[in-house]
């Protein structure tokens, strides 16, 4: 049985696995850190990581790990989240722990210093991985200017600027107050769920803060080509990418199935067109994302350099069909069997169905949009998602961000269609 | 539940072909609340079937006992490619079909190959396991294989290969790391293939292949979550039955590898900021009796945070950014794989000392009572969290089945809980000498 035992506890039980998974949700994320010291919010949440006040960092790392647990602490743009998973035997020590954590941390010098030379390596590490680094530029180009276009993990600048009493006085502002949701899911009864909830972590507060205005994003006119150059590549990572929709646009179901139509299943035309009739790259794929500002949509794909340009030449071509002539009949219905049919797949776990009930709380998703997701697939009709393509998805605002050698694919870049800009980055530049 | 004995009786009845009557193998316990059922068809297809109902979903493996291992200098990467070109046309369905009927029903269909194996699956929705049965049966024998699939897939694969060994230094100091730790067992060719033979396949070795190991005597279906066993095994008895056995199997046991008396030592450059180092050290085959010590082993030394290389290298000492150790799940002694990402202006010499220092210091005195349950209980805690979802549970049978041959994973962590600290520490004595091992150190490409 499922049910929310109070408006800050939500439950979802399964004696299947002898496992608990506790959640921990703020409504404060990186979208809170000031301008110049982005990646307060993700440092403080590894700071308060290093465990409470009256034992040490090491020894707070032995006791979890001896009660198999895990705990993490995942900073996203809106959310901060504790989450701690254990054997089921040992859940109440783990709470013990855990509360100690949120209620009294350390908040260490020695920890702070220690975990701001981390972070300046991670940021450094993220180098390695072209994939990463072409999502990272993507993002910054495509918000230039605005909220959504910061790191959370910030910039070796902005990570240098930050000092402890900056994280101290976040953790005091919104950790503290115990403005958060507890969520927990397993093999725990309700009941249980509740009273071991009410003894670790007592209500503080009714609010939940972190709500932030964030303005309007902008889309930025043309198509701008950004080669991120790093040496010795003999394959891309090529993305394309313009604005997609908010949460609460009227246009979100009809553009969820539009874009699964196009781009989302292995038997959409991206796929078939780049992978099975060409083979130019193992995967191609588009994404759609949302947020309470119009989110990002893209395509990616990791074309050979020597036809990454005529990859990309490619993609446009099917993004302009998609956009210009819509879809046929038989792709929207294929879309929404696709959509309904694997609907199953986001909550067959007791920690997935808690993780949508978590949005709904925390992200302001549309409680309908969870409880009556096959309803609102099955409603698009093949205008409305026609439609809702051509009102969201601009073919002539794009930008494109290609990871590779820049000399060997500048100038075929220079010449795909409607090109008004092309920039050079070297992979180093922070 | 009916009884295997009376299920299969009914099955059988009026049956006569030899290929198509079921025999029931035997039954086991999966952990404390589930069951695992063998059962064999006349053709020689082994069938596992394990119910849980805790979500409206179903997982169908089908390994295959084929992966590189089965391949010949010259014609590496070939279990790999196939298994690109089990998702085209058979004689009875178009190209592109079995994706979309299985898209169209909510499925998620895919596969893997590695050394010793090729493993096909779909989570579906529980009311697809039919035509899931349906498109199996039928790729297993009706596959068309022409020379546009093959030339198509051949580039498909290219730029995967340049994607994730090529391009990618982990990937790539890998493919080195197994190629200089072994001179004469197949473990030393990549799964992927070398690119020369990628581009060199052609249709009729993609065809030989198929003949040779696609049969149902070399393979096991699993069929795991909320379904009828009664139903499943009587569609997979009228889809498969109709396919013959093939009559030689490839169960040949692979050169033995020389042991190696002195370490190994392999530079590679990368563009890359800060440098690298990957070790490996030869490890017994994942179903040796001393593998489950030396696992523990690992978790002492590289198991999370509380870890003494992770506390060590990334903490205390703030020598690397990550530390990391895995032992090859392989049918033939395989390695024990570390890999150091060091931080900026950090030495690999120094990096290397202190994993010597550590790693003997664990052979000199082994594990920590305490220290040796809370790296069961990690390992317990890890091995849960893979048995979450009905695909989970598949993809865990289906690897016991084919790489171990009998038991369950269960029995695999029965058989951490009986680790002691003396075993750790002859494990690590015994297989984590720098005489064993073979290093890749990584630096950046001189500007």
């Amino acid at each position: 049985m499922t049910r929310a035992t109070k408006a800050r506890l939500l439950v979802e039980s399964s004696n299947v696995l002898p496992l608990v998974d506790v959640e921990i949700a703020f409504r404060v994320g990186s979208l809170q850190d000031p301008i110049g010291k982005e990646g307060l919010a993700q440092l403080t949440g590894q700071l308060l990581r290093r465990g409470p006040h009256g034992i040490s960092a090491d020894s707070f790392e032995d006791r979890l790990a001896n009660l198999g647990a895990r705990l993490t602490v995942d900073t996203a743009m809106r959310t901060t989240r504790i989450r701690a998973t254990t054997l089921r035997r040992n859940l109440e020590p783990l709470l013990d722990l855990v509360a100690d954590m949120v209620w009294r941390p350390a908040l260490r010098a020695r920890d702070f210093a220690k975990l701001k030379r981390h972070a300046q390596a991670s940021l450094l590490s993220r180098l390695d991985d072209d994939q990463t680094l072409g999502a990272i530029h993507l993002r910054e180009r495509l918000f230039a200017g605005h909220p959504y276009g910061r790191s959370t993990s910030g910039s070796a600048d902005s990570l240098r600027r930050i000092n402890l009493r900056d994280a101290e006085r976040f953790y005091t502002r919104y950790l503290e107050t115990g403005a958060f949701i507890v969520g927990v899911s397993g093999d725990i009864s309700d009941s249980e769920a509740e009273s071991l909830v009410d003894a670790h972590f007592p209500r503080r507060t009714k609010k939940m803060n972190g709500k932030r205005d964030v303005p309007a994003t902008h889309i930025r006119r043309g198509r701008h080509v950004v080669i991120v150059d790093k040496p010795e590549r003999t394959q891309t990572q090529l993305y394309i990418g313009t604005l997609g929709a908010r949460t609460h646009d009227r246009n979100l179901f009809p553009l969820i199935v539009s874009n699964t139509a196009f781009g989302g299943t292995f038997t959409g035309p991206l796929m078939q067109e780049v992978r099975a009739v060409r083979g130019w790259s193992y995967g191609a794929y588009s994404r759609l994302t949302h947020s309470d500002q119009r989110d990002a949509w893209y395509m990616w794909s990791a074309p050979s350099a020597e036809y990454s340009a005529d990859c990309a030449a490619l993609e446009l071509e099917l993004l302009d069909r998609w956009v210009e002539n819509g879809l046929a009949k038989a792709s929207l219905k294929f879309a929404q069997q696709y959509l309904i049919n694997s609907h199953c797949f986001n909550r067959d776990t007791p920690s997935k169905r808690l993780e949508s009930r978590l949005d709904i709380e925390l992200l302001g998703v549309p409680r309908r949009y969870v409880e009556r997701h096959d309803e609102l697939v099955a409603q698009v009709t093949r205008k409305k998602a026609n439609d809702a393509t051509r009102a969201r998805i601009s073919p002539r605002d794009l930008v494109m961000v290609v990871v590779a050698t820049a000399k060997d694919v500048k100038n075929a870049f220079e010449k795909l269609p409607g090109v008004s800009s092309v920039e050079v980055v070297p992979y180093r530049q922070p | 539940m009916a009884s295997p004995q009376s299920l299969i009786e009914r099955l059988n009845r009026g049956v006569t072909k030899r290929n198509a009557r079921w025999s029931f193998v035997n039954s086991q316990p999966f952990g404390t609340a589930l069951e695992l059922r063998r059962f064999r068809l006349g053709n020689g297809l082994s069938a596992v079937t394990l119910i849980d109902r805790a979500a409206p979903t179903v997982s169908y493996h089908t390994w295959f006992r084929v992966g590189s291992r089965h391949e010949r200098p010259g014609k590496t990467g070939l279990a790999h490619l196939f298994e690109h070109l089990m998702f085209n046309e058979t004689k009875i369905r178009g190209r592109g079909e079995f994706d979309r009927l299985m898209e169209r029903a909510g499925a998620e269909a895919n596969a893997a190959t590695w050394t010793d194996w090729t493993y096909y699956y779909e989570n579906a929705p529980k009311n697809a396991l039919p035509l899931v049965i349906e498109l199996e049966a039928d790729r297993m024998s009706n596959l068309v294989l022409r020379e546009p699939q093959v030339r198509s897939e051949k580039e498909v694969v290219a730029n995967e290969r340049k994607l994730r060994v090529d391009d990618d230094i982990e990937g790539r100091a890998l493919e080195q790391l197994y190629a200089t730790a072994f001179r004469r067992h197949p473990y030393r060719w990549p799964t992927i293939g070398w690119m020369k033979d990628i581009r060199g396949f052609t249709v009729e070795d993609c065809r030989r292949f198929y003949r040779t190991h696609y049969a149902p005597n070399n393979a096991t279906v699993v069929v795991a979550g909320d379904f009828d066993e009664r139903q499943a095994l009587s569609l997979i008895q009228e889809r498969y039955s109709h396919l013959s056995p093939a009559r030689q199997i490839d169960t040949k046991p692979r050169p033995k590898e020389p042991a190696q008396r002195s370490e190994r030592v392999l530079r590679i450059t990368a563009p890359t900021p800060t440098d690298k180092v990957l070790i490996g050290y030869h490890a017994p085959p994942f179903s040796d009796p001393h593998t489950p010590a030396l696992s523990v082993a690992n978790e002492v030394l590289f198991g999370g945070r509380s870890s003494r290389l992770y506390r060590l290298f990334c903490l205390d000492k703030e020598l690397a950014l990550s530390v990391r150790g895995a032992i090859s799940p392989f049918v033939d002694p395989g390695l024990f794989e570390v890999w150091i990402s060091l931080r900026e202006g950090k030495r690999q010499k120094d990096a290397i000392a202190l994993l010597d220092k550590e790693v003997a210091r664990l052979a000199a005195d082994g594990p920590s009572d305490i220290e040796l349950e809370k790296a069961i209980n990690q390992i317990e805690l890890s091995f849960l969290h893979s048995m979450e979802t009905a695909g989970g549970k598949a993809e865990q049978v289906g690897f016991y089945e084919t790489v171990v041959g009998s038991g369950t994973a269960f029995d695999r962590l029965d058989a951490y809980r009986r680790v002691t600290p003396a075993q750790v520490k002859r494990a690590a004595a015994k297989y984590l000498r720098p005489s064993r091992r073979t290093r890749v150190e990584i630096s950046e490409t001189a500007a």
